[in-house]
C-alpha cells in the first residue's frame, strides 16, 4: 500500500505592511459554496480563539490570528522545516451575504467561517404559471 | 529557462527587454524571499528544538484530531502517522482548494542520549510536540568544587 504524500509549499509571507511585530504569514483555505452560504476554512496551527480577529469592513472580510512565541524563548532550534509567525487574510465578499449571520468557530488550529447568504441571493425555482 | 532568445530580425533593445522581464520574474518571487530550509513540500512540516532536559518535536498538523496521529518509538526511531481529512457538509462545490487532504507519515532518527519511554507527546490548536527527555546521565550536571 502506497501513502500518498502530501505536497504542500511554504507558508507565504504576507504582502501587506504590518504594524505588528513578528512574521506574519498568508494562511491556507478551503472556500465551498453551498445554496445556503459560504463555507471557508483556515489553517492556522498555534492560533487559539482569544487571538483571532475576524472581521467586515465595507465588504472586506479579514481573518487575523496571533500565536504564542513564548515557548519558543529558551529552547535551541536543531532542524526547522517551517517558520512560526501570525496569520492575516483577506477576502472581498459580495453584498449577497447575510453579515448578521456570520459564524466563526476554532478547533484544532483550523478557524470554519460560516457565512449565509442573504435570502435574496438564494437560488429560487420560478415556476410556470399556466 | 532560457534568458536569450535568438529572433530572427536584428533587435538589440527586444532582447534587453526579454532579459530584464526574465530577470524580475526570477527575483519577485510570490512566495517572497525567504526560501527556507530543506523539507519543502513535505507534509506535515516539522521543527526539532532542543533545551537542557531534552528534545521537543513539533508537528504542524491542523485540523486534525489527536485520536487520528499515531506516535510510535521504536529504539531510536520516532514515527508520527495520521489522516487529514477534509469532507464538505453538503452537496456544493469548492472555489478554492488550497489545503492538503490525506495520509501522512513521517519518522526521525533521534539522538542516542534520549530516554524514549518517558516520550510524552500533547496537542494545542493544531500543533502536535512531542517531548522526548534526555536520559539522567547525559543531562548537564554542576560538579561543585569541596573546599579542602
Amino acid at each position: 500500500m502506497i501513502n500518498q504524500q502530501l505536497d504542500v509549499p511554504e507558508k507565504q509571507e504576507t504582502r501587506d505592511e504590518m504594524t505588528r511585530a513578528g512574521r506574519t504569514y498568508v494562511p491556507q483555505v478551503d472556500i465551498y459554496e453551498t445554496k445556503e452560504g459560504l463555507w471557508l476554512w483556515a489553517d492556522m496551527p498555534g492560533v487559539d480563539e482569544e487571538s483571532l480577529n475576524v472581521h467586515l469592513d465595507n465588504g472586506v472580510l479579514t481573518i487575523e490570528g496571533q500565536v504564542d512565541v513564548k515557548e519558543y524563548e529558551n529552547v535551541t532550534p536543531l532542524y526547522t522545516e517551517y517558520n512560526v509567525g501570525n496569520y492575516v487574510r483577506r477576502f472581498t465578499l459580495s453584498n449577497d451575504i447575510d453579515s448578521d449571520r456570520i459564524v466563526a468557530r476554532m478547533q484544532h488550529g483550523v478557524l470554519a467561517l460560516e457565512i449565509p447568504k442573504a435570502e435574496r441571493a438564494k437560488p429560487r425555482r420560478i415556476s410556470v404559471t399556466q | 529557462m532560457a534568458l536569450f532568445r535568438v529572433s530572427s530580425g536584428f533587435d538589440p533593445v527586444g532582447g534587453l527587454l526579454t532579459l530584464q522581464r526574465e530577470l524580475e520574474r526570477v527575483f519577485d518571487k510570490p512566495f517572497g524571499f525567504d526560501p527556507g530550509p530543506s523539507g519543502r513540500g513535505v507534509f506535515p512540516p516539522v521543527n526539532v528544538f532542543a533545551d537542557k532536559d531534552g528534545y521537543a518535536i513539533k508537528v504542524e498538523i491542523p485540523g486534525v484530531a489527536p485520536e487520528n496521529v499515531e506516535i510510535q518509538t521504536e529504539g531510536r526511531t520516532l514515527s508520527i502517522s495520521g489522516k487529514r481529512e477534509v469532507p464538505p457538509p453538503t452537496e456544493g462545490s469548492f472555489h478554492r482548494r488550497e489545503r492538503g487532504t490525506g495520509q501522512f507519515s513521517r519518522s526521525f532518527q533521534l539522538p542516542a542520549d534520549v530516554d524514549t519511554a518517558r516520550a510524552e507527546a500533547s496537542y494545542k490548536h493544531g500543533i502536535l510536540t512531542v517531548r522526548v527527555p534526555k536520559k539522567e546521565e547525559a543531562k548537564p550536571r554542576q560538579i561543585a568544587v569541596k573546599a579542602a
